[in-house]
């Protein structure tokens, strides 16, 4: 047997294929991969360290930080955790906007997986295609918070901003122009033979693993394991609201490829579709605030927060020590957990199947090191 | 047979995708072309609630610092000084408001925009509404001090706003 | 054309008329080459915007025709950075064969039954071997950057191009099969001006042989669905990570060269080349000995640039290969219909010495009928979002 000597490279943090700062350390003779190891923290901002100095209501807009492509999300969660350790209950209207804009912005979010996976597979123009719907949903934002990517707009206790007057007309406008362009979009490169042959068998993660290696959201459904926050342990107005939960047969190949994975976001977006369609008819009027004191000292207590980011399961454990400012925060992300099944999954691959798989696990940087 | 399955299939797939991009071809770009070729001026396109830059209107400033404790990163700086006045009646103010009476200026009010995170947590608690978000956002400068906003320029102490006197 | 030269300036010694001649033509094929490849980087990057619903490049000159020219410029500017530790001979070397690979098959492609830089009898081989010259100048560069990127995509190119020889050579094989010449020009006399007299309809293997020959030569000119060497998100940019100014500009250059060379082959040998109909020939003929030229050059033009857009389009359409694939498609598909196609040939050379006219409109019909369901399908993709898409960006 004719083994050749193993070079070791380090890929990232500045590569193109490593979205933000990744840093992988790769072993291979070649193509073939023999050892990655996943380095982390060229992103770490000490999130959790900011949130012990600055205050609950202060620390809202650094929630947006955390994983700025899905950012609604990550307000919701931290939102929810202050109200559910303060004993404050949003108002209902405010609540099916926080639904509207999370939906929203997971579209938007998954639109950005799918278009990067696209160009990390070789494929520029599903990720321009992907980019330019993805705009339009940041339009929307803009009318709805004033922002385009770090929105602040679900706070403590309701939200920032009611909805203007022809928000629901644009949202529906928006949502009749974009699911067509979701077909369009799986015609264009999802259903492409080269496409289906890159992912289908690639990286497939068992549903054993996936369950022991902690991975969440879309990750876990695409290893065939139907969890989802929204459906099991419901919260805000999911409950009233009707919408399947997609999960990986395995149509291409193996259940838990890469393929699953990314066809899981295609559908969740269409998924998201109906909840915006329903969200808008359900909506009641009135308050979008609830009546919050300019500082909020919650008692002494702990409480975990869990909400469906584009990313899985993201969770805030906040630990309050009766003054205005957190004790302990944590924040769990889906990221984070993804990043540690590459060092499984990863030997034995091509490179370009590594960089398909950590597209595949929509990792993104900040939201690993937070 | 997968391999003339796979034949096929790849040449519908490829066929189908090329389709979709030729027909891309006779589609009007959407491309908004920032900044020169734009049909009405970038700023105007921005809806009511966008988040420029800060502004304070110092006229209905009533220098409750509120702001500046709101703020998650501490960019705004505003400093307060209690002076007596001087016995001369100021010519701005009515006569009626001089005396001994400690009166407070606001001597200083600087907001660095370049550590502004346009979170909108300052526009909240201002009870005028002096403090808001404009729509500007072009201010690329070589020199970060020009992205220290002053708004009460050195020297030249504004008085807050009151209820009572306007 | 030589002995006429030799002629008009007979104090001269021939080899120096030769010598001159080659001068000439040699200038002129790559002022053509750079006024080829300059616009055609322009064009593609606006196909690729319209493609991707950009503009592309609109700020240089009108619609930014020359905006090849500001880059060109730009790139004469930077600094031509040699890494420290790069093997720096073959460092400097490593563009050119990539540049002469392409440049020297232009010598033997004929624009017209006159213009034509030479006729050589063994032209077809001329040109496999020269463009054989470029994958000796991407394992090059990828060794002498002293860069494992670098390193991976040259190993790529060399283990790519040498595989996709093979195809290319065997489909090439089907035309010298029916021409019975490895002369060009010779290739395209014995195809006729109207469709059904050119090779790639004369039977359903050489229809075979030409798609292989599209494929493989879209590999050997490293454009996607075939980038691999330069995969950008795999390997950062491939062969040339570490090149910079000029030097990366001659391989860029050497890419689209590449294209005008597979269009231009394609025409040439299996949709006949500069052949125009008798009646237009006869038509130009009545007006000069110059007119005729112009068609034919015309005609040639138009037959490659058909394929040269259709590559362009292929390249902002298609996903990348992996490797492992890369190479099942050259031995498990191309290669064997490569060789079925060769063999189909000839059998059918032999079973219809004078072809059979009826499958040579069945192909005609068919490969337009493909085109008009292209047309009507890109149409029905047109209207399945267009009635939405003018949804209004701005709120």
């Amino acid at each position: 047997m004719i083994r050749t000597e193993e070079m070791t490279i380090s890929m990232g943090p500045q590569h193109p294929a490593t979205h933000g700062v990744l840093r992988f350390i790769v072993k291979t003779d070649g193509e073939v991969l023999h050892e990655v190891k996943p380095d982390v923290g060229y992103l770490h901002r000490s999130m959790e360290k900011i949130a012990e100095k600055v205050g609950y209501i202060s620390f809202q807009p650094y929630t947006d930080r955390i994983d700025y492509v899905c950012a609604m999300t990550c307000n919701h969660a931290y939102a929810m955790a202050v109200e559910k350790a303060a004993g404050i209950s949003a108002p209902e209207r405010a609540e099916y906007l926080r639904v509207i804009a999370s939906e929203l912005n997971r579209i938007s979010s998954h639109l950005i997986m799918a278009g990067v996976m696209a160009m990390d597979i070789g494929a520029f123009t599903p990720f321009i295609h992907a980019i330019r719907e993805r705009e339009t949903v940041n339009d929307l934002f803009e009318m709805l918070c004033g922002a385009r990517l770090t929105y602040n707009y679900v706070r403590i206790g309701g939200v920032s901003f009611d909805a203007p007057a022809n928000f629901k007309e644009k949202c529906v406008e928006f949502l009749n122009h974009f699911e067509p362009i979701i077909d369009e979009f799986n015609r264009l490169i999802s259903f492409n033979k080269i496409y289906v042959e890159r992912l289908a068998n690639v990286g497939v993660v068992s549903r054993e693993d996936a369950i022991a290696y902690n991975l969440v959201g879309p990750n876990l459904r695409g290893s065939g394991v139907r969890f989802d926050v929204r459906k099991d342990i419901p919260y805000s107005i999911y409950p009233k609201i009707d919408f399947n939960v997609p999960v990986g047969i395995g149509e291409a190949g193996k259940v838990g490829d890469c393929y699953d994975r990314y066809m899981i976001r295609i559908r969740e977006m269409k998924e998201s579709c109906k909840i915006v369609r329903q969200a808008l008819e359900q909506m009641p009027e009135g308050e979008i605030m609830a009546k919050v004191p300019r500082k909020i000292k919650p008692p002494v207590t702990e409480v975990y927060s869990r909400c469906e980011s584009a990313r899985g399961d993201m969770g805030f454990y906040l630990v309050s020590d009766g003054t205005d400012k957190p004790y302990r925060l944590k924040i769990r992300t889906g990221s984070f957990s993804a990043m540690s099944i590459v060092e499984k999954i990863a030997p034995g691959l091509m490179i370009a199947d590594l960089v398909a798989f950590i597209s595949s696990l929509d990792v993104v940087a900040p939201e690993v090191d937070r | 047979m997968d391999y003339f399955k796979n034949i096929f299939e790849s040449a519908a797939t490829v066929f189908e995708g090329l389709t979709i991009t030729a027909s891309h071809m006779f589609r009007k770009p959407i491309t908004i072309q920032y900044p020169d070729r734009t049909l009405s001026p970038v700023i105007e396109m921005l809806p009511s609630r966008y988040r420029g830059f800060l502004e304070v209107d110092m006229k209905i400033c009533t220098g409750c610092t509120l702001c500046m404790q709101a703020c998650p990163i501490q960019c705004i700086n505003i400093e307060i000084a209690k002076k007596t006045p001087s016995p001369q009646p100021s010519p701005s103010r009515g006569e009626g408001d001089g005396g001994g009476v400690p009166m407070r200026l606001i001597t200083k009010f600087n907001i660095d925009i370049a550590l502004c995170m346009f979170c909108g947590l300052c526009t909240e608690p201002c009870p005028t509404g002096a403090i808001r978000f404009s729509k500007r956002f072009e201010n690329a400068t070589e020199d970060i001090n020009k992205l220290m906003f002053k708004f009460v320029e050195e020297g030249k102490p504004v008085a807050p706003y009151k209820k009572s006197s306007g | 054309m030589i002995q006429q030269l030799s002629l008009l300036f007979p104090m001269l010694p021939m080899w120096l008329v030769q010598a001159i001649w080659c001068g000439v033509v040699a200038v002129l094929l790559l002022t053509f080459f750079s006024l080829f490849a300059g616009p055609v980087s322009w064009l593609e990057r606006r196909i690729a915007g319209r493609i991707m619903s950009r503009i592309g490049p609109n700020r240089v000159g009108p619609q930014g025709i020359i905006q090849w020219l500001a880059d060109g410029v730009k790139n004469f500017l930077k600094e031509d950075l040699i890494p420290r530790d790069a093997d720096k001979i073959l460092f400097r070397f490593a563009p050119y064969p990539v540049f002469l690979g392409v440049t020297l098959t232009l010598v033997t492609l004929p624009f017209s039954s006159l213009l034509i830089g030479a006729d050589l009898n063994v032209g077809l081989l001329y040109i496999v071997g020269a463009w054989g010259l470029v994958v000796i100048g991407l394992i090059a560069a990828g060794w002498s950057s002293n860069n494992k990127w670098t390193l991976l995509g040259g190993m790529r190119s060399a283990a790519q191009m040498i595989s996709y020889e093979i195809p290319l050579v065997l489909s090439l094989l089907v035309v010298v099969l029916m021409s019975g010449s490895l002369s060009l020009q010779t290739i395209i006399s014995s195809q006729g001006a109207s469709p059904v007299e050119w090779f790639i309809f004369s039977n359903p293997f050489a229809f075979i042989a030409f798609v292989i020959f599209m494929i493989s030569a879209v590999a050997e000119g490293n454009r996607t669905p075939f980038d691999l060497p330069e995969a950008e998100s795999e390997l950062v940019a491939g062969y040339n990570t570490e090149y910079s100014g000029m030097r990366f500009l001659f391989f860029f250059f050497a890419e689209w060269g590449n294209l005008y060379v597979i269009g231009a082959l394609a025409a040439s040998l299996f949709l006949g080349g500069w052949q125009i109909p008798a009646g237009w020939r006869n038509f130009a003929s009545a007006q000069g000995p110059i007119l005729p030229h112009v068609f034919e050059v015309l005609m040639f033009q138009l037959k490659t640039w058909i394929w040269v857009l259709l590559i362009i389009q292929l390249r902002w359409t298609l996903p990348r290969l992996r490797v492992d694939q890369l190479m099942k498609v050259s031995w498990k598909y191309l290669t064997p219909f490569a060789f079925v196609s060769i063999v189909g040939t000839g059998l059918w050379m032999v079973v219809f010495p004078e072809g059979w006219l009826f499958m040579k409109y069945l192909l005609l019909f068919s490969m337009l009928a493909v085109i008009g369901y292209f047309v009507w399908r890109a149409i029905w993709q047109l209207r399945f979002t267009k009635s939405k898409a003018d949804f209004k960006l701005i709120v």
